[in-house]
């Protein structure tokens, strides 16, 4: 029941919070469903066996078993950390937007439930009918959110958000399908059961039919990620969006989730598994560089930390490719490092637009005289995001780049090269907008109220908290990845 | 209990007041200046009390280690050469902490200042009590971090917020280096382990490492059509993170422009907390170097280089802070010759090197802190408008003569009489020419006292240019307040005597370092390994290499006072933008139009930056027009939409007969 009601929660409450009429009644409602969900994770959390690598709170009823669909639901430490990170930033989110004046404050955060209430589905959901109706379910609030709240070029970007990833999540279910009639093939019954399909796919006999199902499935999970060269929806879709859609993309995961799902106990059944260790290591480390180099290359804000989350989504995928168990786990600690840090990073950019009126870097400057709090930060957030030690991002970027050096040294080299360029955006996006003279033309700025104060700080005590004691998540995530690596070996891989 | 359970708190109490300085420093008097004093003094106290013991026992070795994740750990461990740093560090920072409660009275941020510098000293502690590689570079990077922070302190100045960045980047290109080079190690012990680590090993603490260099050392791979041994791989890259801090060619950059920030801040950068860190980083993973081929004598050359080249363009600064800067940077060059001239002398390397590391901190601390009071009383760093300044401050100039005899390195060769600097620089360069003697060359030598003939000109200079003469602008000026001139009086004790107290026990006690209970390394096993032929002991050099550096010393301060106090050279002609060596030396040899305005703006950021937007938009392109696409292609099909009832059937029927015969295909061909 646990997981169904952290699945559910959210779901039935954006229906409620469509039906309010306040501004105050839609915010309090959508509150109460985050801290009902964050309290559930955490019972689910304290009660959670890091230990093992099997499923746990697993749920099950049979739903149409003449085409083997049932409601089955279960997590482990892939999906728990991620849960916990989605459970944990929404609250906040909610309080983030608190004193926010918009239109339609109902149908704002009814999608903002309806967001999570997928996105959790998805890293619950153990059957592929239930996973693709979440996985799909989370376009639509995502879609609405840039198209009406979002910038100036709002249809633009929701549009060409929605096209690209659903035909990348259409490849994705033909991927899904290959399985599922493949599976039924050998055995005789139909079943959309992930661990029952995962565990068949070594017995399809042709070699490309695997091939073919595993690039499949990559594909939709690489564009939702997203890494180059299947980006471009990222910039347009992360920008436009108002800040709490930023957030929302932030928290999204599910490409990430599905590599560690479902392509890594794949991988070493293909037919060439080296093969596809290049496309996802060298798709990881060129992202990780290209993206640095276009957010070194923006003079708009928001789009250089659009670009910025682009380059460390590169390093889920390397690390993935390094299939080592320090690697696979830092590349899951990545995905949790990522949602924290790059939360607070779109705040900070939605705060700045707010007060001053622009997010072009250069026409703002000296900001920390007027917003000290937001200032402090906004250091240690960038600091975390360019990887320094002490702070969360330096746990994953440090794990997947000595766990991936094992295997993949080249590539390695070249994120390597990223770190230079990635500090080097980061403190020039600070030296300009935050430190020198104050322009005075920015008018009357004040600084980040208490609600923002509150959910920003929280954020970055996490931050920093994780950072150096990264044990409570990443152990169930070691647990995980040496249990893949285990299904490797001997393999050949 | 002994003392050495409590060494965890040296880096941990100054941490510790950082937190608790910046939330409620405000509140307090002098912004809470006396939390992070009694925080450092306490950690000084721990640090002294834990060197005595090892003074009795060198072999009782602290080491305290616990899991952090996966299979690594954090730790302390403090033998010789951590306990001398650690005491040393404390100890300056401790001044500085107390000279900055006058210094820094008039600032708002003080609070600011305080938890910033506590911060700065807990990093720069824990770097340097660390039992594992990840920890030390962790610490490492907070120093980065604590630097930036503090040379960018005033960040209202566009010209702090610049250098801070700077900084940090310059710095950071090193960092890269090292952070590869602990890349590397990792996945080759690794791979030496077959990829099972057991329960309870930490692969990356010193010990663990060192007991796989012989493995480490037989591994190698070829990389552009050289075979590259591995353990030379890793150190060179160890010692590219330690050009960046430690401001070695060309990665000193940043280190002059540093002094943007309060000049305290300059002094823990310079002496404490920030740039000793490369030069330690070499002496803790010093049996690598030994036994990696190659390794020590980039050291030892790009070390003496930076000595040379650093001193000239120390000669022509007319800002006091930057002479002093760039003779940081040479005598860094000093210690890291000194590190790499252990080819020769083996691990006796390490403790002439950290003997003048010690004795650089204390009067190098000294010199800025007096720079600190003159800019203080007179408001500016330009030794032109200076002049005579001994007459209104005398206890600085006093100190501040003595710091300067200290750096020159005056002393009586074969006797204990010496200031600090004497007994630790001779020794570098006499290791430098037993190293040509047993067969090295001479060029490590004939560097190194050219260097200490220009070190002795260029500070001397600074001397007669600030303290002596007539004023040549109106300044005004008084004597630093007393708790300024109590820190330079101690300093300046401490480079008075230091070197001549400790010079007998000093290097054998460091040099016991890695021959202990903790890593037991067999030094000539090692050197053997790196190939490196190491001197039998060489008994006595002949007078003149005793009396070289002193001779060269004292001619320096004969030069300078020639020049600048008698003035019997006209500098003028010199001194002219038409002069090419002088156009060259006062433009610092280019390096600021090459390195940051071409390399880094131009190439990277105009150039290759954007090259990436404009493939971006090539990308974007693609998609959009797969987009266009399927729109036009769609309006095109739209024509087929008759609504004639007849048409759709044949398509219907046209297409299923397809399929059908397409699915026949199919089967007959599987």
């Amino acid at each position: 029941m646990l997981l169904s009601l952290i699945v559910l929660i959210p779901l039935i409450f954006a229906v409620l919070t469509l039906l309010t009429k306040t501004r105050e009644q839609a915010r309090a409602m959508a509150l109460v469903a985050t801290v009902s969900v964050l309290l559930l994770t955490i019972y689910t959390y304290f009660n959670f066996d890091s230990t093992t690598a099997a499923t746990q709170f697993e749920e099950f009823y049979s739903w149409v078993p003449s085409l083997g669909i049932s409601y089955h639901l279960g997590i482990d430490g892939i999906s728990l950390p991620l849960i916990l990170l989605n459970a944990i930033v929404m609250p906040l989110l909610i309080l983030f937007t608190w004193n926010d004046d918009r239109k339609a404050p109902n149908r704002f955060y009814s999608l903002i439930l309806i967001t999570q209430g997928a996105v959790l589905g998805v890293f619950c959901a153990l059957d592929f009918f239930l996973f693709y109706v979440f996985w799909e379910l989370t376009l639509i609030p995502l879609f609405f959110m840039v198209s009406i709240w979002g910038g100036p070029k709002k249809h633009y970007a929701s549009i060409k958000f929605f096209i690209y990833t659903h035909v990348a999540s259409l490849v994705m279910l033909l991927g899904i399908f290959g399985l599922y009639f493949a599976a039924w093939e050998t055995t005789g019954t139909p079943s959309l059961s992930i661990p029952h399909l995962l565990a068949q796919f070594q017995f399809i006999e042709s070699g490309i039919t695997r091939d073919l199902i595993f690039l499949a499935l990559l594909f939709g999970f690489i564009v939702k990620l997203p890494v180059f060269p299947f980006h471009s929806w990222l910039p347009d879709a992360y920008t436009e969006a108002p800040t709490a859609g930023s957030v929302l993309f932030v928290l999204l995961k599910i490409g990430g989730y599905g590599i560690f799902k479902i392509m890594l106990p794949l991988l070493p059944f293909t037919a060439s598994p080296n093969l596809m260790i290049t496309i996802m290591g060298a798709l990881g480390a060129v992202s990780i560089l290209y993206g640095a180099f276009l957010a070194l290359a923006q003079k708009d804000l928001k789009r250089m930390v659009a670009y910025s989350s682009l380059s460390h989504m590169g390093y889920v995928t390397l690390g993935a490719a390094g299939l080592v168990s320090l690697s696979v786990s830092g590349a899951m600690f990545q995905q949790f490092s990522h949602g924290l840090i790059m939360s607070i990073m779109f705040m900070s950019c939605g705060v700045i637009n707010k007060a001053t009126g622009t997010r072009i870097i250069n026409e703002l400057g000296g900001l920390a005289q007027r917003m000290p709090k937001l200032a402090v930060i906004m250091v240690l957030t960038f600091m975390a995001s360019l990887g320094l030690p002490g702070l969360t991002g330096f746990i994953a970027e440090f794990s997947v780049l000595a766990g991936s050096f094992v295997n993949l040294q080249g590539y390695v080299v070249i994120a390597l090269m990223a770190i230079v360029i990635t500090a080097a955006y980061h403190l020039w996006a600070l030296q300009r907008a935050m430190f020198g003279v104050y322009k005075e033309k920015l008018g009357n700025v004040v600084d980040i109220n208490g609600y923002q104060t509150l959910a920003m700080g929280v954020i970055a005590i996490l931050i920093l908290y994780f950072g150096l004691n990264p044990s409570p998540v990443l152990d169930m995530m070691l647990t995980n990845s040496e249990h893949i690596i285990g299904l490797m070996a001997g393999m050949g891989v | 209990m002994a003392v050495g359970d409590y060494a965890f708190l040296i880096p941990l109490l100054p941490a510790l007041a950082f937190v608790l300085t910046f939330f409620l420093g405000k509140k307090l008097p002098n912004g809470g200046a006396i939390i992070p004093i009694v925080a450092i003094a306490t950690s000084f106290v721990i640090s002294l009390l834990i060197t005595l013991g090892l003074l009795q026992n060198p072999e009782q070795v602290i080491n305290q280690s616990v899991t952090w994740f996966a299979m690594l750990n954090l730790g302390i461990l403090v033998d010789p050469l951590a306990a001398v740093m650690l005491t040393m560090v404390t100890f300056v920072s401790l001044l500085i902490h107390i000279y900055s409660t006058g210094y820094m009275s008039h600032d708002r941020a003080q609070y600011r200042y305080f938890a910033e510098t506590s911060l700065f000293t807990a990093s720069m502690l824990s770097l340097i009590i660390s039992d594992n590689i990840l920890q030390l570079f962790i610490s490492w990077e907070l120093v980065g971090l604590c630097s930036y922070l503090l040379i960018g302190f005033w960040y209202q100045k566009p010209a702090a917020a610049s250098a801070a960045k700077k900084a940090f980047l310059t710095t950071r290109i090193g960092d890269v280096m090292f952070l590869a080079g602990i890349v590397v190690l990792f996945s080759d012990l690794f791979r030496l382990y077959n990829g099972s680590i057991p329960e309870g090993v930490f692969i990356l603490k010193f010990d663990e490492i060192f007991s796989q260099i012989p493995q480490l050392a037989a591994m190698s791979t070829p990389v552009l059509g050289f075979q590259v041994n591995h353990l030379t791989l890793i150190t060179l890259l160890f010692f590219g993170g330690a050009i960046g801090k430690s401001g070695q060619f060309p990665l000193h950059v940043w280190l002059p422009d540093a002094m943007e920030g309060p000049t305290t801040v300059s002094a823990l950068i310079h002496a404490a907390t920030m740039v000793t860190a490369g030069v330690y980083l070499v002496a803790r993973t010093f049996p690598m170097f030994m036994a990696a081929p190659d390794s020590l004598m980039v050291v030892a050359y790009l070390g003496a280089f930076t000595a040379i080249f650093a001193a000239t363009m120390g000669l022509v600064m007319n800002d006091m802070k930057r002479v002093l800067a760039y003779s940081t940077i040479s005598q860094l060059g000093y210690m890291m010759l000194g590190l790499g001239v252990g080819a020769a002398i083996g691990a006796e390397a390490v403790g002439i090197s950290m003997f003048h590391l010690i004795n650089h901190a204390f009067f190098k601390a000294l010199l800025f802190l007096c720079a600190g009071s003159v800019i203080h009383a007179v408001g500016t760093h330009d030794m032109r408008q200076l002049g005579g300044v001994a007459k209104v401050m005398p206890i600085t100039a006093a100190t501040m003569i003595i710091g300067a005899l200290a750096l020159a390195g005056i002393g009586i060769p074969d006797t204990s009489i010496g200031f600090s600097g004497f007994f630790s620089k001779d020794a570098i360069i006499e290791a430098a020419y037993l190293f040509g003697e047993n067969g090295g060359g001479w060029a490590l030598y004939a560097l190194s006292i050219a260097a200490a003939l220009l070190t002795s000109i260029y500070i001397f200079r600074l001397i007669f240019m600030t303290f002596f003469g007539k004023p040549r602008t109106a300044y005004g000026g008084h004597e630093a307040h007393v708790s300024m001139t109590i820190p330079l009086s101690i300093l300046a004790i401490l480079a008075l005597v230091f070197g001549a107290l400790t010079m007998e026990r000093f290097n054998t006690f460091v040099s016991e370092t890695f021959v202990n209970n903790f890593v037991h390394m067999d030094i000539p096993g090692l050197a053997e390994l790196g190939g490196y032929h190491l001197a039998s002991h060489a008994g006595h050099e002949p007078l003149i290499i005793l009396w070289l550096p002193v001779i060269v010393g004292v001619a320096g301060l004969l030069i300078a006072y020639l020049i600048y106090g008698l003035k019997v050279v006209n500098m003028d002609k010199l001194v002219s933008r038409n002069n090419p060596i002088y156009k060259l030396l006062y433009n610092r040899y280019y390096q600021n139009a090459i390195l940051t305005n071409f390399l880094s703006v131009k190439v990277v950021y105009e150039g290759l930056a954007f090259a990436g937007r404009a493939v971006d938009t090539g990308f974007d392109w693609v998609v959009n027009w797969i987009g266009d696409v399927t729109m036009d292609t769609g309006d095109a099909l739209r024509q087929l939409q008759t609504g004639v009832v007849q048409n759709y059937a044949m398509v219907v029927i046209t297409g299923v007969s397809l399929l059908v015969i397409l699915i026949t295909v199919v089967m007959e061909v599987l």
